[in-house]
């Protein structure tokens, strides 16, 4: 007597292959595999064989049966898969309603522009000093070279509180109190950044408040040059690396020679748009060689030692970095203008 | 500072100069060309002859006109009601551009139209320089006025630039067209010729006294011409002053003000018959009103310089004359003013009366020590020249003049060290050579100058650096980097707080805002925090803005006010500031407030609301941050009677012992009167936090063996608080217990009213081993002993 266990195999297979379901395959397990199923049914015949067909007939039975479990449980696979996929083609969102509100917050598009700036001079070895608002006309003014009959007093009309006491109308009072501070431990290289008072009716292009960064290096053999180099890589550094500065005369009391520093436009690169009038240059700047009066008040050898000092407008920068029209739209504080400065670019 | 180039080209040749030329070497050189301007602008213009004019069929007020331009004879259509045959007129030819647009050859209600004939403001002429008659037709020229002539606006006079000069306080020198001139020449590198203002007159001796009561009048130089004949200037006179937008008025006021324009000095002339005493005095302490020249009365004071005669008021000094003394049509004679006034003084006057006068103006910004003794003489010779001046006086001098000129050496190596050039010694000799300093070499590398009286500027050999380097130019400057020993830099511990700060809560999605730090009184009473008594500006603006802040809170509040009314009406928002007190005391202060209600996502109808436990747990988290452990701080029940904030759901925050902050709700009152929504607030004073130790990061080892975990569930009274059944815990806690938290709070009718049920978890670890139930059973009946004994507590299901 002898079976075709391939066709058995094959028959098998197909069946297990063509399971509908998780429960047919059951019911086909227990039908093919149970205690009265139909490999066991293959084993009882055994027992009427003779003990010399027996090994043979025993293999092909187990080889049989470890071919319909492996078939099984490649179909068990399969099924549970399918199973999930139904299930989780049914579980589909719709991927492009409103994402929740996780919104990172900003920070002002002044103090942006402002840590940007200290950033570049920190990076150059520069510290950060800052200096009260409720000042003193001595470091506001006095020491500062504009006496009180100095006709510099009407660029900048004051806020004052009493005789003594006025709110700064520059950073450039900082730096008085650094030279006072730190002149005999020099060199002296800080940024002052910091809010200064106007007495100026507000519109779009005057504030009665606004910032200022100034800086001050002061040293042995300081130059021209150097306040020219140093500017040229803050300029680059804040508004990209094929900038041009110019230096143009200007006037300021605290410092001699001065000079007003215009940067090549960013928006047009020089050959003239609407951001720079036509000109090719902005001016972003007021700098000079700090005055030997001012170091002789600070007690600084003016014959010995040299420096220099520039201020930047924060809020000129900002409004030309972002395109701002109306300097008072800085102080407004309307959300919908505070969120668009999420970039710190 | 307005100066033509028709102007500057009487002082020097400018044959090959274009106005551009001169704007852009005045800016580079420091005196900023602000704006230019044509006088007039029109191209394509010709001189021509209307030959026939004849009214327009089809119009009521055109006229048809042929008009003979030299080459032809062209139809132009007009509508001007002065235009007639025989005329000489400007004539606009087709594709000329006007200010107004470009002329095309057209047909104007059928009739052939071939250019137009012009009036002068049609070309751009200022309308306020023009008479009613050139107002309202065509410019009729003069019989001479040569037919076929393209060069019209320079037959015109017209084709001048007006340039706007901003001038730096240092160089008011520039407000006189004199010393501008010879600074052109000196940027330019031209040879300056100034007038000669010598004349030949007999002078008499003089019939006048002069007197000056007051320091404030240092020098006072007075001049009696006894015949003058008033009449029109000059054309050429009339156009100058036009160029300088000066109104002519008469042949001596337009002396008098062409003066001033050509030395900065201000003078005023007095009509002698008005002044028959012949005497001056000036003096201060008057108190009256008095009526000035433009008609209008003005309250002095004891502290303005006034002019006098016999004892009454003739003028301001330095400001305004009077009206009674001024010249007119019947003026024979003058006095002639020339004075030094205290700059401080005429500012106080000129502000205080509000009138901001050329004179006031020049005065003010200070005038050349000399110029007073120049301006007369010019005037004289003028005066002779132009209204037949006779019977001349001599000048009548009060008080001295004490200048002495500056002289100073210059180093050309100390030049060339600080600038970082190399310029040679003929060079900057040359310089000062174009500027009129008189150099002299007197030394091996240095150059003795002599300063001229109105560079007041220029005292130390600094100045004269910069005058070399604006001269020569900046662009021989390089660029360098200092050379000098490394400093320490960076951000201060302070600066690099606040930076995180704002990270802190720009990561919880909180928007930064910069606030005016002047408010009024009413914004400085709202302050929950105040730095104390506040510092009040003594010359404001404004009532609203009267006051230096002494909180950050009201300021806040007005912010999200605005954003609310603007449809912003869900908020996080900080600002970090510094406040004053009276005492010149600084705080650094920040402040919060965050709308309650907060929207996650709309359509999910998720919320993520704010109340007092939100911002309890931000400060927590800065101050965590900062260095601060939260068992540090403290938030007692806020105490003052404020109405910011809601009496009952508010904190003052401690560290340690000292008061950082106050927190809380808003309260209702100041949430209607601010119109806002419920929104959570909070205001630190950071230096206060800052002025307090804070605790570097130590490494703790990590725990080896599980923390166990028990529940305990009390009924308390209301009145207990949770850090009091926390502290209970702890200090009834061994060196096991780790930490307490509480997780559920319940009221219900089953536990009666006025009490609550409290849950806590108790955390118990052991550095050495797996705890067991028997290791805590002891201090865990401790625990529950002391809540029963201490707060009355009824422990459930235990």
């Amino acid at each position: 007597m002898s079976r075709n266990w391939d066709l058995l195999k094959k028959e098998f297979n197909d069946r297990i292959a063509s399971a509908p379901s998780l429960q047919a395959l059951e019911q086909l397990r227990i039908e093919l595999l149970g205690k009265k199923g139909s490999v066991n049914a293959l084993m009882q015949e055994m027992k009427n064989l003779l003990p010399e067909e027996r090994k043979d007939f025993g293999m092909a039975v187990n080889n049989l049966k470890k071919s319909v479990e492996t078939a099984i449980a490649g179909k068990l696979t399969e099924l549970k898969e399918n199973e999930l996929n139904e299930k989780l083609a049914k579980e589909k969102i719709d991927i492009t309603l409103p994402a929740s509100d996780f919104t990172y917050g900003t920070l002002h598009p002044l103090t942006i522009v402002q840590q940007e700036i200290e950033d570049i001079f920190v990076a150059m070895g520069y510290a950060v000093v800052e200096g009260p608002e409720v000042e003193f006309d001595v470091y506001n003014f006095e020491k500062a070279n504009i006496p009180a009959d100095h006709p510099a007093r009407d660029m900048q009309d004051t806020f004052y509180v009493d005789v003594e006491r006025l709110l700064r109308t520059q950073t450039t009072a900082i730096q008085m109190r650094v030279l006072e501070a730190q002149g005999n431990k020099l060199p002296i290289k800080v940024i002052c950044p910091g809010k200064v008072y106007r007495r100026d009716d507000d519109d779009a292009t005057h504030s009665h408040q606004f910032t200022q960064i100034e800086g001050l290096v002061v040293g042995e053999g300081i130059t021209q040059a150097d306040l020219k180099g140093t500017l040229e890589l803050f300029a680059r550094s804040m508004f990209g690396p094929q900038r041009e500065i110019r230096l143009r005369q200007s006037y300021f009391p605290f410092t001699e020679p001065s000079q007003e520093i215009d940067v090549s436009c960013h928006v047009c690169g020089g050959k003239g748009c609407s951001t720079c009038k036509g000109t090719g240059w902005i001016e972003i700047l007021g700098s000079g060689m700090v005055h030997p009066h001012v170091l002789d008040m600070a007690g600084i050898e003016s014959t010995k030692y040299s420096g220099f000092a520039f201020g930047i407008g924060v809020e000129r920068t900002a409004m030309l970095k972002y395109g701002i029209d109306d300097i008072r739209n800085l102080y407004l504080n309307n959300l919908k203008f505070l969120r668009n400065y999420k970039r710190f670019d | 500072m307005k100066v033509t180039y028709n102007w500057l080209k009487q002082y020097m040749d400018l044959s090959d100069i274009t106005p551009d030329q001169i704007a852009e070497t005045l800016t580079k050189g420091g005196l900023e060309v602000e704006g230019m301007e044509k006088t007039a602008s029109a191209t394509n213009l010709i001189i021509g002859k209307v030959l026939e004019c004849v009214d327009h069929p089809d119009s009521d007020h055109l006229h048809v006109c042929q008009v003979d331009t030299g080459d032809s004879v062209r139809q132009i259509v007009c509508g001007a009601p002065n235009v007639a045959a025989g005329q000489k007129v400007i004539v606009a030819l087709p594709g000329c551009i006007l200010p107004g647009g470009e002329i095309k050859s057209g047909v104007i209600r059928g009739q052939k139209s071939d250019g137009m004939i012009c009036a002068l403001f049609e070309l751009g002429v200022d309308r306020k320089q023009l008479t009613e008659r050139q107002l309202s037709g065509i410019e009729v020229l003069p019989e001479d006025a040569v037919v076929g002539n393209r060069e019209v606006l320079k037959y015109l006079n017209l084709d001048d630039t007006v340039f706007d000069v901003s001038l730096t306080p240092n160089r008011a020198d520039c407000l006189s067209m004199w010393a501008l001139a010879k600074e052109v020449g000196a940027m330019l590198n031209k040879k300056v010729t100034l007038p000669d203002y010598s004349y030949q007159a007999e002078t008499i001796p003089a019939t006048f006294k002069l007197e000056s009561q007051t320091d404030k009048c240092p020098l006072f130089e007075g001049k009696i011409i006894n015949h003058v004949v008033i009449k029109p200037s000059p054309k050429w006179l009339q156009d100058l002053l036009h160029s300088a937008g000066v109104k002519a008025i008469n042949n001596v006021v337009d002396i008098s003000n062409f003066v001033m324009l050509e030395t900065g000095q201000p003078l005023h002339f007095y009509d002698l018959a008005k002044i028959p005493l012949r005497e001056i005095t000036v003096k201060t302490g008057l108190e009256e009103t008095y009526t000035a020249l433009d008609g209008i009365d003005y309250a002095i004071k004891p502290e303005d310089i006034m002019i006098t005669t016999g004892g009454k008021a003739i003028g301001i000094a330095g400001v305004m004359g009077g009206d009674d003394s001024k010249i007119d049509d019947d003026t024979k004679g003058i006095i002639i003013e020339a004075a030094t006034f205290n700059s401080v003084s005429i500012r106080n006057t000129a502000r205080r009366l509000g009138l901001d006068t050329e004179a006031s103006q020049h005065f003010i910004k200070g005038i050349d020590p000399l110029g007073g003794h120049k301006a007369v003489e010019r005037s004289v010779q003028l005066l002779i020249e132009l209204a037949d001046a006779s019977g001349i006086e001599e000048t009548v001098l009060c008080g001295s003049n004490d200048y002495e000129g500056t002289v100073l050496n210059a180093s050309v190596r100390k030049i060339n060290g600080l600038l970082a050039t190399d310029f040679t010694e003929d060079q900057i000799y040359s310089v000062f050579e174009r500027l009129d300093f008189n150099p002299e070499k007197v030394d091996e590398d240095i150059i003795r100058t002599e300063i001229p009286s109105y560079r007041r500027d220029i005292s130390v050999w600094q100045d004269l650096a910069e005058e070399v380097v604006r001269i020569l130019g900046y662009e021989n400057i390089g660029s360098t980097l200092p050379l000098i020993p490394t400093v320490q830099g960076g951000l201060s511990e302070k600066q690099k707080n606040k930076r995180t700060i704002q990270r802190i809560l720009n990561g919880l999605g909180m928007n930064e805002i910069i606030c005016y730090s002047l408010v009024s009184a009413a914004k400085i009473n709202e302050g929950i925090l105040s730095a104390g008594e506040p510092v009040e500006i003594s010359n404001a603006l404004s009532d609203e803005r009267r006051y230096f802040r002494t909180s950050l809170l009201p300021s806040m509040l007005e912010t999200a006010s605005y954003n609310v009314a603007r449809s912003n009406t869900e908020y996080g928002l900080f600002e970090i500031a510094n406040v004053y007190n009276n005492n010149n005391e600084e705080q650094q202060h920040l402040s919060v407030a965050l709308s309650a209600h907060k929207t996650v996502s709309r359509w999910q109808k998720l919320t993520d609301n704010n109340d007092f436990y939100t911002i309890k747990g931000i400060v927590i988290a800065i101050l965590d941050k900062l260095g601060y452990a939260e068992k540090r701080l403290s938030f007692v029940p806020e105490s003052s009677s404020q109405k910011v904030l809601h009496p009952n759901k508010s904190a003052d925050v401690y560290l340690d012992r000292t008061l950082i902050g106050k927190i809380g709700i808003i309260h209702p009152a100041c949430r209607k009167k601010y119109d806002l929504d419920e929104c959570v607030l909070g205001e630190i004073n950071l230096d206060a936090v800052y002025s307090i130790r804070n605790t570097k990061i130590k490494f703790t080892p990590i725990p080896r063996y599980p923390a166990v975990s028990y529940d305990l569930a009390m009924i308390v009274n209301e009145e207990v608080t949770g850090e009091q059944i926390i502290k209970t815990v702890k200090k009834a806690g061994n060196n096991l217990l780790r930490d307490v938290t509480i997780f559920d709070i319940y009221r219900g009718e089953n536990i009666g009213a006025g009490n609550k049920s409290v849950a806590v978890s108790v955390t118990y670890q052991s550095d050495e081993k797996t705890l067991s139930e028997d290791d805590i059973r002891e201090v865990h009946q401790t625990i529950i002993g002391r809540l029963k004994n201490n707060l009355k507590a009824v422990l459930r299901d235990s």
